[in-house]
């Protein structure tokens, strides 16, 4: 995979175009992130409010606070840009992209084809927190994402919390930690990987209660697969159960729990792609990109800036 | 029926009627109703307990949405004399989906209810936090 490292700070967006990107393959995730701190310059600004829809720029009006507008203005500019590298149809216009909720309320992109061809399946997912906006993208399956500050600090005692909404396995698991600050990460992982559990479903938080599943590691089953030596994490993959029926484990869906820019984790939900036969737990290939749209694009994968902390990945 | 007495210093500029979702049990009037009032500029009425000539008796007492607003302005850490109100809606103040939950929890405490995740999906203003509070509250009384 090529680095792609340009500074081009006195070139405006309009003489810089997104780099064109590859779509992901099948089994693939594709992370994109921005750290709002980055970006400060208040013409690259309004050249990101120019990609909006009158939607998005009322909507972004609305908030109140310079740095919850800084934001969500990122936001946007982030899911646009970064679908607009894809190229789909020769589209590469991030400002033509029109979105809309599927039947659950999750964000989709709805594409305009004179055609009438069938719709591409390019899946994405947007999570945000103060200090980093990012974006999952897959082709084909469903996916899920979701952030979080590893400092991130509860109003709530976090056994309080958890023996509210997780499950009670959850809570037994969070409970025998007896280290404060190791419960309280772990607290944050396992909050993150059912977040983006939930949303890789669409349904949110309240459309599948936290309670009603678990989420735990499992170690890798051995099996014919080849366990090279590009492999990154712990053998242990992240499994999911419904608490009504724990015997049957789901296994439609595949996690990724990564430490993002030493500030975050972040966790992935993938839906197995079907058509990839075999028993096997094939790793979710994983590529991630830190981004300053029309300024700077940098991968990262395989750097220090993603540290793969659980499920099976291969960067 | 619902009314408004007293209502001297708000400024009103639109009522909008929604209809109660609690069933009615086969009498014949309505037993509640709520509104949602959506005015520009409302100040925050500052309710004495226990006075009956100020009560709006329609969706949440002033004092409920104060009361959120209180517990939502100390989740965000946002600054005392910042904007929130019934109309506030909890994303455009910068809560994400854990500051929400942690905000129902302490929802939860304050008024001594439990709020299923299901209903939580209709949360997305202060008003709609203070009209399901209040619902809540009055089915644990009844």
């Amino acid at each position: 995979m090529m680095n792609i490292r340009c500074f081009q700070n006195n070139f405006s967006a309009a003489s810089f175009p997104l780099v064109p990107v590859q779509l992901p393959s099948r089994m693939e995730t594709h992370l994109w992130y921005v750290l709002p701190n980055e970006v400060k310059s208040m013409s690259l600004l309004s050249q990101y409010s120019e990609l909006l829809s009158p939607c998005e720029k009322e909507d972004i009006n609305c908030i109140r606070g310079d740095d919850l507008r800084k934001r969500a203005l990122l936001a946007r500019a982030l899911v646009r840009t970064t679908i607009a590298r894809y190229q789909i149809n020769n589209q590469v216009n991030p400002s033509s992209l029109k979105f809309r909720k599927n039947a659950h309320g999750k964000p989709e992109v709805e594409w305009q084809d004179d055609d009438n061809l069938c719709p591409v399946p390019l899946h994405f997912n947007l999570s945000h927190t103060s200090s980093m906006i990012a974006c999952g993208v897959t082709m084909n399956v469903a996916i899920g994402i979701d952030i979080e500050e590893k400092q991130r600090q509860l109003k709530n005692n976090v056994l309080a919390f958890s023996r509210r909404y997780f499950s009670p396995y959850e809570v037994k698991i969070l409970t025998a930690i007896s280290d404060p600050e190791i419960q309280h990460q772990e607290f944050i992982k396992l909050w993150t990987l059912k977040e983006a559990y939930v949303k890789a479903l669409g349904r949110g938080f309240s459309g599948l209660p936290f309670k009603t599943f678990t989420i735990r590691s499992k170690p890798a089953t051995t099996g014919s697969f080849n366990l090279s030596e590009d492999f990154v994490s712990k053998a242990s993959e992240i499994i999911v159960e419904s608490s009504d029926d724990p015997e049957n484990l789901t296994n439609e869906w595949q996690f990724a729990l990564l430490e993002l820019a030493g500030s975050h984790y972040a966790a992935i939900c993938m839906e197995k792609d079907k058509t990839v036969g075999g028993e096997a737990n094939t790793p979710m290939k994983l590529t991630v990109w830190k981004t300053i749209p029309f300024i700077e694009d940098e991968c990262v994968s395989g750097t220090d800036a993603v540290v793969a902390i659980g499920g099976l990945i291969k960067q | 029926m619902a009314s408004v007495t007293g209502a001297a210093s708000m400024g009103m500029t639109c009522l909008s009627f929604k209809p109660s979702k609690v069933p009615i049990h086969g009498v014949s009037k309505l037993k509640s109703v709520s509104f949602s009032i959506s005015g520009k500029s409302l100040p925050s009425l500052r309710m004495q307990p226990g006075s009956s000539r100020f009560r709006v008796s329609c969706a949440a007492k002033a004092e409920t949405v104060e009361k959120v607003c209180e517990i939502v302005r100390k989740q965000l850490a946002l600054p005392e004399d910042s904007a929130v109100t019934g109309e506030s809606k909890f994303a455009s103040l910068g809560a994400d989906s854990l500051d929400t939950v942690e905000i129902v929890m302490g929802l939860e405490e304050e008024f001594g209810i439990s709020v299923e995740e299901e209903s939580a999906q209709s949360i997305t203003t202060v008003q709609d936090a203070a009209d399901l509070i209040e619902k809540l509250i009055e089915k644990k009384g009844a």
